[in-house]
């Protein structure tokens, strides 16, 4: 049994649509905004209509092209004449176009042909059936109807799992935005029934907000500035006063949704009067709100002591009353109604969403007499034979674009754009000739998709396409685009090394600017020889630092510093490559408080010769390691052509020795070059050998850990390990040592810890101990292996865990021994 | 999230007002971190404001006009980058005159 599942509250200000799901309720949000609610507003602009929010823009200016409260007029013949489109609008069509911009809510997959529409209790048969009119002139094939009050107890049976099996009078309290509304429900065990309904369609809880501007914020001012009629001038037309309205009556909204929580709450002024700045501020309490609308309130206690009384019930005979709308949200209320009638009151349910939430429970459990497939089908027919064409720039410098389209059919008559982002929307507007042009925003850096409606004359979508997507930020055909990465040099405290982090990626187009944030990591004491450095790269992310063109090279040495520079404090790099391809760098020293600036251009590029021979010494030691490991395996041809790069760096270190710093010739140069090129070489004959030991290395530790995490008592661990080789794939295909290398560490602390929960875990690593020969006291070590043994016969491994501990001390540590290696000089001093 | 974004902005703002530079650099950095974490922050002062710009909550002074400007912004617009796909996380509430 197929059921209708979609429900629409149909509101005086505001409209919603939900969707019952399988038990669970959706309530949609407008895709250009981030409410549920639709404002029941419309604004036409000649050959533009807006519906909801935006159409509000329009009240004080064109008031007369506005439709609003027109659920009011419904079942009326009243009309609204709108001027802008010279024609006479029908409550019905009106509501039929809220009807409609609330079906864009719904992803396009669905298809609505059957609805469920809230109408309050108070409609009568006329009025019912002019909403089920607009209902189908929405372009829904069924349309049935359900009081908003029974709506809400829907909601409220449905979340709070009452048992009724008597007879029950509930009562329905629903004070929104701008109306006023109680309704008397009978409930029993199989229905539910309004029997009576009062109500004020000019109270609301907008009221409270101008109360407490007029009440409290006004004469506050007033007192401030020793200024009179500061009221009547706010709201008054001819003064410069107006935006002060709108503003002071934001903060009293937030004020009034504060002490809805808290007992009190400051309210702070802010703004240009007369052309002075003030600024003041000053605390409300909630019992000075709730002085202000205590009368306000009492007229709806009034309302619903009148709806029991016109029953000839008593207050005894209610048994719950039921909140809804948005001014409830307001304690007083709750606590008012409570100690007028006597009864519980609930408000649990959202008071905003509670009546299109009760309203698709009563969907999803209505059968639909429309059948879906055949009404699909004639549907694509119908949109396949549009025809359209659009041009627009696919990419852009501009923040605006221009979108052009012809389309090719009679059948449509208007169109639509959306950012799919929500930023943006064009309204529904008519086609020119059969086409359109249309200047749309652009998100700055982003790509900008967008979504076409095509309509036709009853304003019902009829083709939707999707497939626009503007990218701003990108040159279309103009720009220089970078022929390599730009990287900047720095530490890389793990691997003892230094490494390349990338700044701009190659292909990038020029002009390109970027902030990037590093910490210190050494210390530089004020006046002292050691240097921070700050060497930009032109080259691959992925080499070594040596093997790039340096193009821009800063060294902060401890002279130049005003303060110390303390190890882990923030720099801040600013990075600019021009289209002309200078680089400007602006370096940000934070705890010296200092700034460095520089500019360099390519054409002269600055070469420290000292520089290059530590680079080549670095790569040296590393080129003479690798021969002998690969002459030991025999591997006679790769060593060789190392072989060749070690000569090669020697015979450059050698000439380097003979040029002096302030040699004036081209050798400098040629030297760097020959450097890198050697250097980059060596890069490319090893780096997919490292690669592919890095991943060898992550595999072991991977099944290594797996071993121990197989085991029943290391379950809980198994969470930790997921989310560390979650991104595993995208870690081994990046190619990049680093990374690979950072996994691995993460897998070694989980090991480590893993390792560390059992005491027992150390025996294994106890025997293995004893096939080391490298202690640096082995006396010391033969002692604690003597107590190892007992603590083993003894089965205390907690002592052996100590023993273990105190053995491993005694063994060189390698990466101290590797940091050491890794000499002030040699480091750029980032991290 | 907005929340802390909201009162950045507002501190923000209250800086510039009383010409106190000597801070931009320390909001700047947190602007930045702001977009490390996926959200595009924008304060459309002085941006000629259009009926279509459906990420601002516009009051408007006066008659809505081409000459239209926003003039306030008493909270920005707020996007979410998540996934590569750009939403509005919150729109800005801005006095147009």
């Amino acid at each position: 049994m197929k059921t209708i599942n979609f429900a629409i509250d149909l509101g005086t200000t505001n409209s919603l649509i939900a969707k019952y799901d399988d038990g669970n309720i959706k309530i949609y949000n407008n895709p250009l905004g981030l409410k549920q609610t639709l404002p029941s507003c419309i604004a036409f602009r000649g050959n533009r209509t807006v519906i909801g929010d935006k159409a509000l823009d329009y009240l004080e200016k064109d008031a007369e092209n506005i439709c609003m409260l027109f659920k009011r007029k419904m079942g009326t013949q009243d009309t609204y004449f709108v001027p802008a489109i010279d024609k006479e609008m029908s409550p019905i069509e009106l509501s039929s176009l809220i009807l409609k911009e609330l079906k864009n809510f719904v992803n396009d997959e669905d298809v609505l042909n059957s609805v469920v529409i809230t109408i309050p209790a108070s409609f009568d048969t006329i009025q019912s059936n002019a909403t089920k009119k607009a209902g189908y002139m929405a372009g829904f094939k069924e349309v049935v109807l359900l009081q908003e009050p029974i709506a809400a107890c829907l909601a409220f049976a449905n979340t709070s799992n009452v048992e009724v099996e008597d007879k029950q009078n509930w009562i329905v309290y629903d004070f929104g935005g701008g109306t006023f509304d109680v309704a008397l429900v009978e409930v029993n065990d199989r229905e539910l029934k309004v029997t009576d309904n009062l109500g004020d369609n000019y109270l609301g809880g907008a009221d409270f907000d101008n109360l407490i501007v007029e009440k409290l914020i006004v004469p506050f001012i007033e007192e401030k500035l020793g200024l009179t009629n500061l009221w009547k001038d706010l709201k008054s037309k001819t003064t410069s006063y107006k935006g002060l309205y709108f503003e002071l009556l934001k903060t009293a909204e937030e004020a009034k949704k504060e002490l809805s929580h808290y007992q009190e709450t400051e309210i702070e002024l802010e703004f240009d009067i007369n052309g002075n700045d003030f600024y003041e501020q000053f605390m409300i309490k909630r019992e000075q709100f709730e002085d202000l609308i205590s009368s306000k309130v009492e007229q709806t206690i009034t309302f619903i002591q009148d709806v029991i009384k016109n029953n000839q019930l008593l207050n005894s005979q209610i048994e719950r009353v039921i909140l809804i709308g948005g001014s409830t949200y307001v304690p007083l209320i709750k606590r008012r109604i409570a100690e007028a009638i006597g009864v519980e009151v609930d408000s649990t349910i959202d008071p905003t969403s509670a009546v299109v939430h009760g309203a698709a429970y009563y969907a999803g459990s209505k059968p639909t007499t429309v059948s879906q497939d055949i009404e699909t089908e004639n549907d694509t027919i119908k949109e396949d034979s549009i025809d359209f064409k659009l041009f627009y720039e696919q990419n852009t410098r501009d923040l605006e674009e221009l979108i052009t389209g012809k389309i090719t059919s009679d059948k449509v008559s208007s169109f639509r754009i959306m950012r799919k982002d929500g930023g943006y929307d064009s309204g529904v507007k008519n086609l020119d000739d059969g086409s359109f042009s249309e200047f749309v925003p652009l998100l700055e850096g982003r790509l900008n998709t967008f979504k076409i409606q095509l309509l036709n004359s009853a304003l019902d979508v009829v083709k939707v396409i999707t497939s626009v997507a503007i990218n701003q930020g990108s040159y279309n055909v103009q720009g220089q685009p970078l022929p390599n990465d730009i990287c900047m040099e720095v530490d890389d405290l793990d691997a003892s090394a230094t490494r390349l982090e990338k700044v701009f990626a190659k292909g990038s187009i020029l002009p390109l600017k970027k902030k990037i944030y590093k910490t210190a990591s050494k210390t530089i004491l004020q006046k002292s020889s050691s240097n921070l450095i700050i060497n930009i790269i032109e080259g691959k992310a992925k080499g070594l630092p040596s093997s790039g063109l340096s193009i821009g090279y800063i060294e902060i040495s401890g002279k130049d510093l005003e303060e110390d520079l303390i190890k882990g404090t923030d720099i801040e790099i600013e990075l600019e490559v021009t289209e002309s391809r200078d680089l400007k760098i602006n370096v940000f020293l934070q705890s010296c408080d200092q700034e460095f600036k520089n500019v360099f251009s390519e054409s002269e590029r600055a070469i420290s010769m000292n520089k290059i021979n530590m680079e080549i010494n670095t790569v040296l030691g590393d080129v003479e390691q690798l021969i002998r490991t690969h002459i030991s395996e025999e591997n006679f041809e790769y060593s060789q052509q190392l072989e060749n790069i070690r000569v090669g760096l020697i015979e450059t270190q050698i000439s380097a020795t003979l040029i002096t710093d302030d040699d004036v010739s081209d050798s400098k140069f040629q030297l760097d070059d020959k450097k890198r090129k050697l250097i980059q070489d060596f890069d490319d004959l090893t780096r997919n050998k490292l690669i592919a030991k890095e991943i060898e290395a992550y595999n072991d530790t991977k099944s290594n850990l797996e071993y121990h995490l197989n085991k029943e008592e290391n379950e809980r661990f198994q969470d930790k390990y997921t989310r560390i080789i979650k991104n595993e794939r995208e870690v081994i295909n990046s190619g990049n040592k680093y990374l690979i290398r950072s996994k691995i560490k993460e897998l070694d602390e989980l090991y480590d810890s893993i390792i560390q929960s059992s005491d027992e875990n150390f025996i294994t690593y106890f025997l293995n101990l004893k096939f080391c020969t490298e202690f640096s006291n082995q006396r010391k070590a033969d002692k604690l292996f003597k107590q190892g043994d007992q603590a083993l016969e003894k089965e205390d491994y907690k002592s052996l865990r100590h023993i273990v501990y105190g053995l491993s001390a005694l063994l060189p540590d390698y990466e101290k021994e590797k940091q050491k290696k890794f000499k002030d000089d040699s480091r750029t001093g980032l991290s | 999230m907005t929340e802390i974004i909201n009162q950045i902005f507002a501190l923000d703002l209250k800086m510039k007002k009383d010409n106190n530079d000597s801070v931009n650099r320390y909001l700047d950095r947190i602007y930045h971190e702001f977009e490390a974490m996926g959200f595009q922050i924008i304060n459309p002062i002085g941006q000629a404001y259009r009926n279509e710009m459906t990420d601002v909550e516009a009051n408007i002074v006066g008659d809505l006009n081409h000459k239209s400007k926003i003039t306030k912004v008493l909270k920005p617009v707020i996007y979410q980058i998540e996934h590569n796909e750009t939403k509005l996380l919150q729109k800005g509430i801005v006095i147009v005159e």
